[in-house]
């Protein structure tokens, strides 16, 4: 099997690990090698699914002893199989790099033998990278549940960032769907790295080596498993709290097997949920929203009509209108339609002179949602008079009106004119009519 | 009768057309500015307005970017400079009018206030360009020639390629390389740890010294792979990555290789058929 083959095949296997993105790692070209890291990150292309692709994105090998069921590469799937060599995987991602098509590189594995031979492979390329080759660029390796704490803590002196895919958002669905796993494999080694990396970062001097300079991240799969939510976000919250994670990816769960245990393999991948997800994970991030407060235990799911900052905001009529002039800023961001960037000129602005709407339109905020929810004296008063019910139509989208088709009931209101045509007609056709 | 004043393109020659308005009073309604790779047709040029030229001086533009700084502060002047960057047309007007408001010093703190009506389209322009060059860092694509120089060929909107530069000096500081700006026949080269900059009559002729490799075509069936078929989104795809860079893509400009089957296509397939089977039986 040719390099190309084994590329294809692998990059295959690994494309529904959404981890994507570069950022977090500041790291200076190595002596007498190359490769930067850049703070926050660089996206080189994106694929026909919109997604980004910043970094060599590749398993090492596909040819996997679990057999979980929502996996393309399981035990009991009959699909090709490739395993690189070392040489092979370190070769093209220099001569990518060389070329400006990626910021590094995704190396994650199927578990081959044991999980610690797995992993020893997986650092033995990143190892070989950074110390043979002077590699300064971005590495992202997988850390393999069962794995023991001497390869975890290796790993994570070569790699920018390391992850453990959660995928289920519950144990008892994950011993189901994943008989080989449990959470306490994989929550092991996330403790592990997190703990090592707070100690690391203890002791300041800027002679100590680097341990996972851009930190820890994981998925979740959405929509495998029945799960709500905010089951999804909950953990999510405490990944962010406890495990100091960077990021949670969510991917929208896309058929590949037949399982009983699984949703039909016609089904959709459920992208608006997705999205929504998404959404309520940058308003914890970026917006400081507690996850509690998007949603609770009496609505579990997030709207599909409405993103989940307008919902906290219907949700809470109490703190609106807010006086842009004054405001805090922590509740100017909460205010449906302006984000970080227009919020901190807001704050920065109202300093030197009075924020106007023609400001607001000028600097992105927007005002279709934002004028139900702000105080400004532009805005007409009786906007202020609505409800929150009355709000809500307002703003859900209203679904696209088809295109009228001028001859869409043309039968039905006007019968063929079958009698005076067929006289015309030869009788071979009037037979088939009949 | 107002005036068009002709200038050289650089940032200098707009500072130094700005002191000239100043020190004179002119009555200025628009600037020209006089790019190589534009032709004559090109240049929108104002019936009415008298063409009046302006040579760069660098005494003046080192005496206008201190003047800005010290009634502003530094990071405007360097706002400024990326706006200008932008080659839009009337930025110039645009940066006149908030300087004339920034030296009138009719408003305390209006060097400070971002959110004046002046400033604020600068910032939404400086942002693009800033967001431009952020994309290119990625977008840039090398290809190796048969002497070992990498060559990069790319056209953006906005004049971005010496903002670029430090970056891929950093990045590769061992190698040789160059990066040509197609659009606007102009290049940097760096060898050596040394960087120049050279105009390039004719940068068409560039791509043929480096044509794609067996890398090239495995960095594109890489690509197609990546693509989960479920989740294809061509709004989406054209949103993050506009058609006006896929010319210089490699991944997104060649055509298609045959490749054997791929593990998430026959795990599909066969799922459909043991559906089928399921079925039957």
């Amino acid at each position: 099997m040719n390099i190309r083959e084994k590329l294809n095949i692998l990059g295959d296997a690994a494309k529904y690990d959404v981890s994507c993105s570069s950022s977090g790692s500041k790291r200076n070209s190595p002596q007498g090698g190359m490769g930067c890291g850049h703070s926050s990150g660089i996206c080189h292309t994106w694929s026909a699914d919109g997604r980004c692709i910043s970094l060599l994105k590749v398993l090492f090998s596909n040819a996997c002893k679990y057999d979980c069921a929502y996996c393309v590469n399981r035990r009991s799937n009959d699909i090709p199989r490739a395993t690189f060599t070392p040489k092979e995987l370190i070769n093209l991602t220099l001569e990518f790099y060389r070329r400006n098509y990626i910021e590094g590189l995704f190396l994650s594995s199927a578990v081959i033998g044991t999980p610690d031979y797995t992993m020893e492979l997986l650092i033995k390329v990143a190892k070989e990278l950074r110390l043979v080759h002077h590699f300064g660029g971005y590495i992202h390796l997988k850390a393999i549940p069962g794995a023991s704490s001497r390869l975890l803590f290796e790993a994570g002196l070569y790699a920018d960032r390391s992850s453990v895919n959660i995928e289920i958002p519950s144990d008892k669905q994950l011993q189901y769907l994943a008989p080989e796993k449990n959470y306490d494999s994989i929550y092991r080694p996330m403790n592990f790295l997190a703990e090592r990396k707070l100690e690391y970062k203890a002791d300041k001097s800027k002679f100590s080596p680097k341990f996972l300079p851009a930190g820890q991240s994981t998925q979740m799969i959405v929509g495998a498993s029945g799960e709500t939510d905010l089951q999804i976000l909950t953990l999510s919250a405490g990944f962010y709290k406890q495990q100091q994670m960077k990021r949670v990816y969510f991917s929208g769960y896309v058929p590949i097997n037949a399982d009983k245990r699984l949703p039909v393999i016609t089904t959709k991948p459920p992208l608006l949920r997705e999205h929504r997800l998404y959404q309520a994970d940058w308003l914890m991030r970026f917006y400081k929203f507690e996850y509690n407060e998007i949603l609770d235990e009496k609505n579990p799911f997030l709207d599909p009509d409405l993103d989940p900052k307008v919902m906290w905001a219907l949700r809470h009529p109490e703190c609106f209108p807010v006086d842009l002039q004054t405001a805090d800023y922590e509740m100017i961001l909460r205010v449906p339609g302006i984000g970080v960037r227009s919020a901190q000129l807001i704050v920065s602005g109202r300093r030197y002179s009075k924020i106007r709407l023609e400001h607001l339109k000028k600097m992105g905020v927007v005002l279709k949602r934002a004028k139900y929810f702000i105080y400004n004296s532009d805005v007409p008063p009786e906007l202020h008079r609505l409800y929150p019910e009355m709000i809500r139509p307002l703003l859900v989208a209203k679904p696209k009106s088809d295109q009228l088709d001028l001859f869409d009931s043309m039968p039905a209101a006007l019968p063929a004119p079958v009698t005076t045509q067929s006289k015309a007609l030869p009788q071979s056709t009037v037979a088939q009519l009949q | 009768m107002s005036i068009a004043i002709h200038y050289d393109s650089t940032f200098d020659g707009f500072l130094s057309a700005v002191f000239e308005i100043y020190r004179q009073h002119l009555d200025v309604s628009s600037f020209v500015a006089e790019r190589s790779y534009e032709t004559e047709g090109e240049i929108a040029t104002d019936l009415f307005a008298q063409p009046f030229n302006i040579e760069t001086s660098e005494d003046s533009a080192r005496r206008l970017k201190r003047a800005i700084s010290k009634a502003a502060c530094s990071d405007v002047l360097s706002l400024l400079e990326t706006c200008f960057r932008s080659e839009t047309v009337g930025i110039e007007m645009g940066i006149l009018a908030y300087l004339r408001k920034l030296f009138a010093g009719i408003e305390p703190n209006y060097g400070r206030n971002p959110s004046s009506l002046e400033m604020i389209p600068l910032i939404t322009i400086a942002r693009s360009v800033r967001r431009e060059m952020d994309n290119m860092l990625g977008m840039v694509r090398f290809n190796k020639a048969p002497d070992g120089m990498y060559i990069a060929e790319i056209e953006p909107k906005y004049d971005i390629l010496e903002m670029i530069v430090g970056h891929f000096r950093g990045r590769y500081p061992n190698g040789t390389w160059a990066i040509v700006d197609v659009k606007r026949g102009f290049g940097v080269y760096y060898e050596n740890r040394r960087t120049h900059f050279v105009t390039i009559p004719d940068p068409s002729s560039i791509a043929a010294h480096a044509p794609p490799d067996q890398f090239t075509q495995m960095w594109k069936s890489y690509y197609d792979t990546m693509a989960i078929k479920e989740r294809i989104n061509p709004r989406l795809l054209r949103r993050c990555l506009p058609v006006r860079y896929w010319k210089h893509l490699p991944e997104r400009s060649l055509g298609t290789f045959s490749s054997k089957p791929l593990p998430s296509t026959v795990a599909k397939e066969n799922a459909f058929a043991s559906l089928r089977l399921d079925v039957r039986r």
